[in-house]
C-alpha cells in the first residue's frame, strides 16, 4: 500500500483496509492522515460548531484511543489539518511564483494554481476560509499568520517600475482583494467555480503595483 | 484630537433623539455595549448570554426583556456600530470640501474612531464578516453606493476599473489584520492605503495613489507613521 509523504494526499486519502503488513509507524502516520482528512471533511459538512470527535472517528475509521494519542481534542486536530493545508497551498503557490519571467505573469500563474488547488478541494477551502473563523479567539492569530504568509509572497511586486514602495501596506490591500473574492465564493458554496475568477483577480491583485493598463493586459493576455 | 468618551456617551452625542424612557434605553445600550466588548474579547462563538449579563451588570431577565436571543442582540450591536461609523464620517466632512478631500477626511475620522474604540473595531470589522455575511453585504452595498453617488454627484467621470465592491473588503481585511496583531491604536497609520482603496474604483490607480501620498505627507510625523505598518 503506497503511503505518500505529500501532505496534500490528505485531500485524497485512501483507507488501507484489512491486513496490510505495514509497520506501526506507517500505520500511525496513515491514521493521523486519515484523521486529518476526516476532520476537514466533517467540518466542511457540518460546520465546526457541530463537528464532534465521534464523527471524525467514524469518517476516518480510527479508534477513539488513537485519536487522543495523536490530538488533545477536536480543535487540536482541526488546527493540525489547517496547518498542513496552508503549508501545501503556500508551497503550491510559492513555487509557481518562482522563476525568471515578468513578475505580473508569474503572479497570474501563481493565482491560477492557487485557485485550481482550492477548486479541487472545496472542503479544504471551506475549512480554511469559512470554518476557521468560528473556532474562537485563536482564529485571529491563525488568520493573521496565514494572511501574512501570502502577503509576503507579493513583496517582490514593490520592485516593479512605478510601484508604490513608499506605501508598504499596498501588498496587503492587493492580497486582500483575492482573499475577499475567494472567501465570498467559498462561503456561498461555489468553491468549485473559483477558476473562473482568474482574470478578475489577476487584475485586482496587480493594479496597486503596476497600474491598470499592465494589470488588464496581464489579466487577459494569458493562454487560457 | 478626539476626546475619549464611553461608547454610550458617544451615542448620546450622535443621536439627539433621546426617547422618553431614558432608563430603559440606557439599559438596552448597556447590553449592546457589553455585547460589543464581549465579542471583541471572545468572538461571537465564545460569547454567552451570561457574559453579556455580567458585562452589562443586569439580570438575565432584563436581557431577555430587551432581546429574544444572543443573535438579535448581536444584530442590534452591529446596527449601533455602523451608525457610529457613519456619523463620524459625515461629521468629518465640510460642505465645501472637494470630493477627494471629503473622502480623506471621512476615512481619517473612521480610523480615529476605530483606534479609540478597539472593541468596536474588532466587532464591526472582525466578527461580523464571519458570522453574518448577508448583513455585511448589506452594509457594504450601502457604503459603496454612497461613495459612488457622491462621485457622480460631483460630476466626476468614473476613471477607475477596479470593482467598487472589493473596496470595502480590502479595507476590512487591512483593519482586521492590524487588529489581529494588536495594533488597534495604530489604525490611523493606514490612512494612505485606505484612501487609495476608496478612490481606486472611481478615480483610477494613478490619482488614487497621488491622493494617498498627499495624506501621508500632510500627516504630522511622529516617527512611527512614516515607516509603514507592516
Amino acid at each position: 500500500v503506497p503511503v505518500s509523504d505529500k501532505p496534500n494526499d490528505l485531500r485524497q486519502w485512501q483507507l488501507p483496509r484489512g491486513r496490510h503488513g505495514l509497520s506501526r509507524e506507517v500505520v500511525a502516520r496513515s491514521q493521523r492522515e486519515r484523521l486529518l482528512a476526516a476532520v476537514v471533511r466533517v467540518t466542511a459538512e457540518k460546520g465546526y460548531e457541530k463537528m464532534a470527535v465521534v464523527d471524525v472517528l467514524d469518517c476516518a475509521a480510527v479508534g477513539r484511543q488513537t485519536f487522543y494519542e495523536l490530538f488533545d481534542d477536536r480543535l487540536d486536530c482541526l488546527l493540525a489539518a489547517h496547518e498542513l493545508l496552508v503549508d501545501d497551498l503556500a508551497e503550491t503557490v510559492g513555487s509557481a511564483l518562482e522563476g525568471s519571467g515578468p513578475w505580473p505573469e508569474r503572479v497570474r500563474a501563481a493565482l491560477a494554481v492557487g485557485l485550481e488547488w482550492l477548486a479541487a478541494s472545496p472542503d479544504a477551502a471551506k475549512v480554511m476560509l469559512v470554518e476557521l473563523a468560528t473556532i474562537g479567539p485563536l482564529a485571529r492569530e491563525r488568520f493573521q499568520v496565514t494572511f501574512d504568509r501570502f502577503v509576503a509572497m507579493l513583496d517582490e511586486g514593490l520592485q516593479e517600475p512605478g510601484a508604490p514602495a513608499d506605501l508598504p501596506n499596498i501588498t496587503s490591500l492587493a492580497a486582500a482583494a483575492a482573499l475577499i473574492r475567494v472567501y465570498e465564493e467559498t462561503a456561498n458554496d461555489r468553491a468549485t467555480e473559483l477558476r473562473s475568477l482568474l482574470p478578475e483577480l489577476t487584475f485586482e491583485l496587480l493594479v496597486p503595483f503596476v497600474g491598470e493598463d499592465i494589470a488588464r493586459e496581464t489579466a487577459h493576455g494569458g493562454a487560457d | 484630537m478626539r476626546e475619549k468618551r464611553s461608547v454610550e456617551s458617544e451615542r448620546r452625542v450622535l443621536d439627539p433623539k433621546l426617547p422618553l424612557d431614558i432608563g430603559t434605553v440606557a439599559q438596552r445600550q448597556r447590553i449592546v455595549d457589553a455585547m460589543v466588548e464581549a465579542c471583541a474579547e471572545k468572538t461571537f462563538a465564545g460569547v454567552t448570554v451570561a457574559d453579556i449579563v455580567s458585562g452589562a451588570s443586569i439580570s438575565r431577565t432584563t436581557f431577555y426583556k430587551h432581546f429574544p436571543d444572543k443573535q438579535t442582540c448581536f444584530d442590534a450591536a452591529l446596527d449601533f456600530c455602523v451608525a457610529q461609523l457613519r456619523a463620524v464620517a459625515i461629521e468629518a466632512q465640510a460642505p465645501g470640501d472637494a470630493l477627494a478631500e471629503a473622502i480623506c477626511k471621512a476615512t481619517a475620522a473612521i480610523l480615529e474612531l476605530l483606534a479609540a474604540y478597539p472593541s468596536l473595531a474588532q466587532f464591526a470589522l472582525g466578527e461580523v464578516a464571519v458570522l453574518n455575511p448577508t448583513v455585511l453585504e448589506r452594509y457594504r452595498d450601502l457604503a459603496i453606493s454612497a461613495l459612488e453617488s457622491r462621485w457622480l454627484e460631483a460630476g466626476e467621470p468614473r476613471r477607475g476599473t477596479s470593482d467598487p465592491h472589493l473596496a470595502f473588503g480590502r479595507a476590512q481585511v487591512l483593519v482586521f489584520d492590524q487588529l489581529a496583531r494588536g495594533r488597534g491604536k495604530q489604525l490611523p497609520e493606514l490612512l494612505p492605503e485606505i484612501v487609495y482603496i476608496a478612490l481606486l474604483p472611481f478615480a483610477g490607480h494613478d490619482e488614487a495613489l497621488q491622493q494617498a501620498r498627499s495624506t501621508s505627507q500632510s500627516k504630522p510625523s511622529d516617527g512611527s507613521s512614516g515607516a509603514g505598518v507592516r
